[in-house]
């Protein structure tokens, strides 16, 4: 039981970290139907940004998140300029292999910076835990995931309280119409997009903690994020809050009870299932096909 | 070989002068072509260079994956990052297969074909409910996921620590040349196997299927089938090149056969070339393979690599997402047309011919004939909405019936529920005395339903004439391997574009027609199917009075040759004057059905039509 119970509050610690990450993956699939196959790479780079400040000025790499989230959002702005947005209407092939494109290509440049060996960021409660009764809970997943949930937190508030807000969903929901209402589509899905990113940028910041990470980590990565934004429904922020959970408790269970070599196939086995079972994800929706075209 | 550029692209020079514009490029292609071919097959002959020839070695393999890929991402249009595990499964088979059983490459390469084959078909049945992005994401898992069961699986794979193959037993005098000989007759059968597939029944409906597939599905393809042999055939010759490679290599382990970077290597390969066309995706690995070896080589490997093939990736979607022949036809087809007169002369929106016509006899039918299609009870709901909610209706055989209702009354809902294009949350159909709710839109095609779409949908990339063929009245597998366009079809065809006026038309691409003539050329698609009932969506929507006229004559007169018509119209004087009986739609449900005299004074209709407001403005004086 206490084996269970501990599986089960680790993942969800670590799911609301996945909930940060898939977020953003989802933001930008909603309002621009891109998939972002980069994200995992942003995310990873973010994670090497920590390190090197966490490395150099021994910043604590969850403060670190003041420095690495301004720093991906204009990282994310300019790539939209100069390559995402040239093709934002182009069909979603296109974009997908953009993305997968820019992927390699910070995989890559990390691997000229960083090198290609693991690395992680050991802060000074790193081999430290909370002991609740019979429960060890890492302090590094503790912090990790309740600063997650902050930011999530924030992200949420923005999105339903502001008029940028406001804009992104209107964008995501119909942005044909959203322009007719006065809403810049481009300009949104250019701020959507470095949001999105920057998202990235504070997720890679806790998971540095979480997990040691090499420039070809971002593959494994982006699986577990596509895989939790399938399962709660592409595009949908609630879907991608719950896959997340889920996804993060299916992993510490696979862990507990089969043994770590098969965590990593979860997400996978997630997106044969969900694809095959409920192709729409747990909270997606079907909506009426001929809208846009009307 | 003239196929090289009877692609979806060649397709798009314009006028009886692009046969010759075609022929004379399929020319220079073709000499390309066979001094390419002559070069690589003499090459282990008169050198010994075996730097070189494991370039052409390895150029091969790839070549043969995006040969294979080209079917699902150029023709069928669905888009892969997982190709290479198809070279992955072919080696892990032939080297299961030499180390646990034994036996000769003679058995366990084919069986890899198959076994690739397989798993591919898998993936097509998936597919069915995975389209655009959802289906790249499972090809990425697939590819990930063959990648940790190889890892884990010790007891069969022998995990990280790889499998070693039995070295080559010929002598070294003859170096690679197996290999090499090998890889280039399964590259040879795999064009073969493409070019075969694009002129026949099979790629056409592949085409369709990239263009709007549920469009295909209306027009009687039965696109499950088509999916899934197309992923099969994609990945039987890869699997088959993955067991030569592994064979090969002599030592394969799941990081390098399912890397990633090999399913990149290939799509880029296509994409650089050219998806679509013949020779592109070949064109391509014999460029991306060269660049590979130069990263690793002279530039430090790894991540050079990295950087060369995402900054290639990201520089050929955005600067020539249509690849290197395409894009170099298209210089070469503009070059020769330099100088001379401007296209053909006929303005393409000119007017459509009319052809002197007996007037049409009277419908056919009385409105109280024995009902054709029966709806019944007939709901669906998009989230909250409740767009059709328990619509009831009859449409008597013979009979040119008219829905009409307010917009937003779900009409069009109707219409997709009743041809399978969306599936209803209750209620039942019911066509000539079967159910048919619960089958697939091409089962109800073949029928005999068809329909044509309130904004037209062609296949844009197809002309005229190839829309009006794709259309398939029954399935057979043998069908398949059918010419694209055979003699009786063509005719066939060549009459309908005659009936609705659109023969001069037929070789052009349909994109380039105007929006009215769209909708001929729609119609005609749909007698191809030679329907019982056909629905149209709109057929008069945003298009002038001539040929509102036009339409209206047409019906009439395949009326009463005694097809049945079920038509959606706000063009009230069109309607009424066209059709009886008329049913009333509003809110999802049918309130009203009669004779266009009738249903004008239904108090209930006008209520639909005008809202609550319009009777409260209304005088008291009863």
């Amino acid at each position: 039981m206490t084996e269970f119970l501990q599986a089960l509050i680790l993942g969800l610690l670590i799911g609301g970290v996945y909930a940060l990450l898939a977020s953003g993956l989802t933001l930008i699939f909603g309002v621009m139907n891109v998939i972002n196959i980069a994200h995992g790479a942003f995310l990873i780079l973010a994670a090497f940004l920590t390190w090197t400040i966490w490395d150099a000025a021994g910043i604590d790499p969850l403060a670190a998140i003041l420095i690495t989230t301004p720093l991906m959002f204009a990282f994310g702005w300019v790539l939209y300029s100069t390559t995402v947005g040239r093709i934002r209407k182009a069909p979603p092939a296109a974009t997908v292999l953009l993305t997968f494109g820019l992927a390699l290509v910070i995989e890559g440049l990390m691997g000229i910076i960083w090198g290609n060996t693991s690395h992680s960021v050991r802060p000074s409660y790193f081999n430290e835990s909370f002991e609740i009764g019979e429960l060890f809970l890492p302090k590094a997943q503790v912090y990790g995931g309740i600063v997650a949930m902050l930011v999530l937190a924030a992200l949420y508030w923005m999105l339903t309280s502001t008029w940028l807000g406001r804009a992104i969903r209107a964008s995501a929901v119909n942005p044909q119409g959203a322009e007719l209402v006065g809403v810049t589509v481009g300009a949104v899905a250019a701020m959507t997009f470095a949001i999105g990113v920057a998202s990235a940028g504070a997720g890679g910041a806790i998971a540095s903690v979480l997990y040691p990470f090499l420039p070809g980590s971002h593959y494994q990565w982006i699986a577990r994020l596509l895989g939790i934004i399938v399962l709660g429904g592409m595009g949908s922020l609630p879907g991608a809050a719950v896959g997340a959970l889920a996804l993060g408790v299916a992993e510490t269970m696979t862990v507990t009870y089969i043994g770590p070599e098969w965590a990593t196939a979860v997400p996978y086995v997630i997106v044969f299932a969900v694809l095959l079972l409920r192709p729409q994800g747990l909270l997606g929706s079907r909506l009426r096909e001929d809208v846009a075209a009307a | 070989m003239k196929q090289a550029v009877a692609s979806p692209e060649a397709g798009t020079l314009p006028g009886p002068g692009a046969e010759v514009e075609r022929a004379r490029i399929g020319k220079q292609w073709m000499a390309v072509i066979a001094a390419g071919v002559l070069f690589i097959g003499l090459y282990p002959i008169f050198s010994d260079d075996l730097y070189y020839q494991n370039m052409i070695i390895l150029s091969m393999v790839f070549a043969i994956g995006a040969v294979g890929l080209n079917i699902i991402t150029g023709y069928a249009g669905y888009v892969s990052l997982g190709q290479g595990a198809f070279l992955g499964i072919g080696a892990y088979v032939v080297a299961l297969g030499a180390t646990k059983v034994g036996g000769s490459p003679w058995v366990w390469i084919p069986a890899a074909g198959v076994v690739a084959g397989v798993m591919a078909a898998f993936l097509g049945v998936v597919a069915m409910r995975a389209r655009g992005h959802s289906f790249v994401i499972l090809t990425i898992a697939f590819l990930f996921l063959l990648q940790i069961v190889a890892t884990n699986w010790d007891s069969l794979t022998n995990g990280t620590g790889g499998l070693t193959l039995p070295l080559p037993t010929w002598s070294v005098d003859y170096q690679n040349w197996p290999f090499y000989y090998s890889l280039m007759g399964l590259l040879g059968l795999s064009v073969l196997l493409a070019w075969w597939i694009r002129r026949n029944k099979f790629g056409m409906g592949l085409v369709a299927i990239r263009e709007d597939e549920d469009k295909a599905a209306t027009v009687g393809i039965n696109t499950r089938v088509y999916k899934i042999l197309a992923f099969a055939a994609s990945a039987v010759f890869v699997g088959m090149a993955g067991g030569v490679y592994g064979y090969y290599l002599t030592f394969i382990d799941p990081l390098g056969m399912f890397n990633i970077l090999l399913s990149v290597q290939i799509i880029l390969s296509l994409l650089l070339g050219g998806r679509a066309t013949l020779w592109g995706p070949v064109l391509g690995a014999f460029i991306v393979e060269p660049l590979n070896e130069f990263a690793n080589n002279d530039l430090g490997g790894g991540n050079a690599r990295l950087l060369i093939f995402g900054g290639l990736l990201a520089l050929v979607v955005l600067f020539m997402p249509r690849g290197i022949i395409p894009t170099v036809n298209r210089w070469l087809a503009a070059r020769g047309r330099r100088g001379k007169a401007g296209l053909v002369g006929e303005r393409l929106d000119g007017r459509i011919e009319l052809r002197e016509r007996e007037a049409p006899a009277a419908p056919a039918a009385s409105p109280d004939a024995a009902p054709l299609l029966e709806v019944q009870g007939l709901e669906k709901r998009f989230g909250g909405v409740q767009a059709v909610d328990g619509a009831s209706f009859s449409v008597p055989e013979g009979s040119i019936t008219a829905l009409i209702g307010p917009n937003g009354s779900g009409k069009t809902t109707v219409f997709n529920l009743i041809g399978g294009t969306m599936v209803q949350n209750a209620g039942q159909v019911t066509f000539g005395g079967r159910r048919i709710d619960g089958m697939t839109p091409w089962r109800r095609a073949h029928l005999g339903l068809g329909r044509t779409f309130q904004i037209t949908r062609l296949f844009h990339e197809m002309t005229v004439l190839e829309n009006v063929v794709a259309p398939l009245p029954s399935f057979r597998l043998g069908q398949l391997t059918a010419d694209a366009v055979s003699g009786r079809e063509a005719e066939r065809a060549e009459e309908l574009l005659e009936f609705v006026g659109m023969a001069k038309y037929r070789n052009q691409p349909c994109s380039d027609l105007s929006y009215g003539q769209q909708k001929l050329v729609e119609l005609a698609q749909v007698l191809m199917l030679d329907p019982k009932l056909i629905m149209l969506d709109e057929p008069a929507g945003g298009i002038n009075p001539t040929l509102i006229d036009r339409i209206g004559e047409m019906i009439r007169e395949l009326n009463a040759q005694g097809r049945t018509f079920l038509i959606v119209e706000h063009n009230m004087p069109f309607v009424l004057g066209l059709c009886a009986p008329v049913l009333v739609l509003a809110r999802g449900k049918t309130i009203a059905r009669g004779t266009s005299a009738e249903i004008q004074r239904d108090p209930a209709v006008l209520d639909a039509y005008l809202g609550e407001d319009f009777r409260l403005d209304q005088p008291v004086e009863v």
